[in-house]
Order: C-alpha cells, then sequence, then structure tokens
C-alpha cells in the first residue's frame, strides 16, 4: 500500500513543480510582453493559461484520488493539503499573468513610461519570490519559505513607492492620466502576484513544519535560522 | 514485562484518561496486547511471566500482593478479538457475571440484562430472542453480546483487543459508536491494527514499537503532527 502512496504522492509533486515552472515561464512571458511592447507573445501567455487551467483539474482530481483510496495522515495529508493550496494560488498567478499580458497592448506606446516609474524594479523582485516560492515546495526547504515571506514586506513597499510615482506623474502630467490609470491596475495586479507567493511560502511551512502561520503576526513565526 | 528472558515491555509509562478512549497502535509483536493484559492481570495465567513496576487504578497498585483478582477483572473487563460467547442462551451469557456475584433474583436478572443490552446497543435485536443461544447471532451481535456480558457487572474500564478486527464494516460501525457512547462513563483502552479507526475512535494513542512506547500524545495530534519520525512512518503505512 505505501509503494502506491509514495508513487501516488510523487506523482502529485511533480505536477505542482511542472504547474509551477509554467506558471513562472507565464509570468516572465507577460513582463517581456509588456516591456518589449511584444503583443504576440502576449497573446501566446493568454492562450497558454489553458494549459495552466488543465493542471489545476488535474491536481484537484488527483488529490481527491489519493484522499479517497488511501486515507493519508500526518506529513502525507499536509502534503496533499498544501498541494491543493499551492494549485489553488498557481492557477490564480496564471490569470494574473493572462491580466498582465492584457495590459501590454494599451501599454504598447508608453514603454519610456513604464522605464521611467521603475516598474522593472519590481517585476525583477517578483520573478525573484515567485521562484523561490516554488524552489522551497521542490526543495522542501522551510528555510527559503520565511524567506519569502519576509520578501513580500520589500514588495509591498516597492509597490507603495510607485503608486505614488504614477500619482504624481498623472498629477503633472494630465497627458499620461489614461496610461498611468492603466499603471495602476498593472501594479496591483503585480503586488498580488508576491501575495500568491507568500501563500506559498506559507504552505510549504505548514507542509515541513507542520505550523499554521498564515495571518500571524507573529514575526517569531519567520525569524530565520543563523 | 519478560516472557522468560525476553523483555516483551521495556520503560512503559503513561497515565491513561478516565472517560476517554486510549487506542494502542504499533506492528504486530511490538507488545500492545500484552501491555493491555496487564492491566487486568492476565499476563498473569501465563507460565513464566516476570512484571516490574506498578499498574495503578484509582490510585491502588493491582499488583500489590493480596489483590483480589476476581473484583479486578470484574471492575476491568475485556473483549477479545473473536466474540467469545458462552455457548448459553444470550440472557444467561449476559446474567452468568452478576449471577456468580450473587444476583438470584429473577426480576433483578432481567431488569440488568436489558440495561446491560441497551447499553450496548444491541437490545432491539435480542430482545424478542433472549432465550435463544448467543452462539447464533451474527458475529457483530455476538461481539455486542459479549460487551454486554461485560457492562453486566458494572466494570470501570474497558480492554478491547481489536474488537471489530473480524467485523465487516457496518458491525464495526456499530461497535465505534458503541464505544461512543460508553466513554461517557466508562474508561476505555482498544488495541487496533486498523490506523483509521484509531483515528476515528480515541481521544489519546500510543505508539508501540519494541515493546516501548514510541509517542503517547493526542489523536489528533499524533495523525497530522507525530513528534517522531517512526510513528510517522508507521501511521502512514511504511512499515508494519
Amino acid at each position: 500500500m505505501y509503494h502506491y502512496l509514495e508513487e501516488e504522492l510523487e506523482q502529485l509533486k511533480m505536477k505542482i513543480i511542472k504547474m509551477g515552472s509554467l506558471v513562472e515561464e507565464q509570468i516572465a512571458n507577460s513582463f517581456k510582453a509588456l516591456f518589449e511592447g511584444n503583443n504576440e507573445l502576449a497573446l501566446t501567455v493568454m492562450r497558454r493559461d489553458d494549459e495552466v487551467d488543465k493542471y489545476d483539474i488535474k491536481i484537484d482530481k488527483h488529490c481527491q484520488r489519493i484522499f479517497a483510496l488511501t486515507q493519508p495522515v500526518a506529513f502525507d495529508l499536509r502534503l496533499i493539503m498544501s498541494a491543493l493550496m499551492i494549485n489553488n494560488d498557481l492557477e490564480r498567478m496564471g490569470d494574473i499573468a493572462v491580466n498582465i499580458s492584457e495590459q501590454a497592448e494599451p501599454l504598447n506606446d508608453y514603454t519610456d513610461l513604464l522605464r521611467k516609474m521603475r516598474l522593472e524594479d519590481m517585476t525583477v523582485k517578483i520573478k525573484k519570490i515567485v521562484k523561490s516560492s516554488i524552489d522551497c515546495f521542490v526543495n522542501s526547504d522551510s528555510e527559503l519559505a520565511k524567506s519569502v515571506i519576509l520578501m513580500d514586506d520589500e514588495i509591498d513597499k516597492l509597490d507603495r513607492e510607485l503608486f505614488y510615482r504614477i500619482t504624481d506623474e498623472m498629477k503633472s502630467n494630465p497627458d499620461l492620466i489614461v496610461p498611468c490609470a492603466h499603471l495602476l491596475a498593472l501594479t496591483s495586479n503585480i503586488e498580488r502576484l508576491a501575495d500568491h507567493a507568500t501563500n506559498i511560502a506559507e504552505d510549504v511551512i505548514f507542509l515541513i513544519d507542520a505550523k499554521i502561520i498564515k495571518h500571524s503576526k507573529d514575526p517569531n513565526n519567520l525569524k530565520l535560522k543563523e | 514485562m519478560y516472557y522468560g528472558s525476553n523483555h516483551a515491555l521495556k520503560n512503559i509509562s503513561l497515565d491513561i484518561d478516565a472517560d476517554r478512549i486510549t487506542a494502542l497502535i504499533g506492528p504486530s509483536g511490538c507488545g500492545k496486547s500484552t501491555f493491555l493484559r496487564t492491566l487486568n492481570r492476565l499476563n498473569d495465567t501465563i507460565d513464566n511471566v516476570t512484571i516490574e513496576g506498578n499498574v495503578e487504578i484509582d490510585g491502588v497498585n493491582i499488583y500489590e500482593k493480596g489483590t483480589d483478582v476476581v473484583s479486578l477483572r470484574k471492575k476491568v473487563g475485556m473483549i477479545f478479538q473473536k466474540s467469545n460467547p458462552f455457548p448459553k442462551s444470550i440472557f444467561e451469557n449476559i446474567a452468568y457475571g452478576p449471577k456468580i456475584n450473587g444476583m438470584n433474583k429473577k426480576k433483578d436478572l432481567e431488569e440488568l440484562v436489558e440495561i446491560s443490552c441497551r447499553r450496548a446497543a444491541i437490545w432491539d435485536e435480542v430482545k424478542d430472542r433472549l432465550n435463544e443461544s448467543a452462539t447464533g447471532l451474527s458475529g457483530g451481535q455476538q461481539q455486542r453480546v459479549c460487551i454486554a456480558r461485560a457492562l453486566a457487572v458494572d466494570p470501570e474500564i474497558l480492554l478491547m483487543d481489536e474488537p471489530a478486527s473480524a467485523l465487516d464494516p457496518i458491525a464495526t460501525a456499530k461497535i465505534e459508536e458503541l464505544m461512543f457512547e460508553l466513554k461517557n462513563n466508562l474508561t476505555i483502552v482498544i488495541v487496533t491494527h486498523n490506523m483509521q479507526q484509531a483515528a476515528r475512535v480515541s481521544d489519546k494513542c500510543a505508539f508501540f514499537f519494541n515493546g516501548e512506547i514510541v509517542e503517547y500524545s493526542n489523536t489528533s495530534k499524533m495523525f497530522t503532527r507525530p513528534e517522531n519520525e517512526k510513528t510517522q512512518n508507521y501511521i502512514s503505512g511504511r512499515f508494519g
């Protein structure tokens, strides 16, 4: 029986890893499409969201099958619960990549504005936090997961700075109100990616350390090992 | 506890909560049934057994010299894996204990048999056939008659050694529901190989391995956040 369960869990983990790498690629391509004004690439991202959705369904079904057939407990139970929650976050991240790609076309002619607002500072960090969140699941690394959660604070700070830069630009340059409004919607989407990455990191801590830390305000929960 | 020179139970120390269900789990030969039998001195009947240490019930060491083993076993009843009704009527099975304890009035016995059968959730199934042989009942019914028989002498503690392992899922569910009812005023210690059953019915759980207790904790904790890797591996079916 346990060989069957081990095999099922390994396959489930592989599905999450594959979905994670697909979502990571979707996010990177949506940023590329945005900065390069590449509408073709933006369309590719939108089309490939179907693949992400298929993984979402596959993982849900797989978890359901393992629950029904093996009645998992302890670490195995936490792995399946984490897989379900991470799947949900990855699917939402895939949707956000689509939203970002949809913003690429209206901002095609404003690549200078994107540079001026230093949006790339944020997207670089977002790519890093997304990659780290998936890595901490792949490597069962709860220390990396804690650092992901701490990284989110930096991103929130960047998001606030970006908000003020954009609204200042709107005040001083009313001709740019429309693209700036698109930009505000865009940054809000981008910031949400970090929130989902943080959720994944919290799920990894639940998986490895058996601690529920979501909504926790206790900084000790996140203290990194020296 | 030793069987000859074989050290079967080592360094066992645990507090069993009153009016709760405590499950003993572990692979075959780990000592859980042996431990269960120390709680009503059933190991005394086996040759070459040596026991060191105390088992205290209500603060009294049951291994103290002069302990009345018959009254101990009245206080600590036992249900075995295979139902073992006497080859007598259902009524006689249940009335047997009270009778040898001196209850002779027919009315008192009838009342006690009914109460015991009701407590064992078997009354509705046997009330019209109390004079029929208990061995003619189904396995699940026989097991509940045995529980009624144990309850008839009003024990404080009920030891159950894999009480449902030979039963189908419906009969098993009835035994489990019954255990929930009984724990309101009875302490139950159950040995089970069925992890789902241990998870479903018990409040606390002790994991035995090689004659020692590896982990003893609230069942919900053991099945979600076990402390010991051996426990994790056993409860998830990786060995045993």
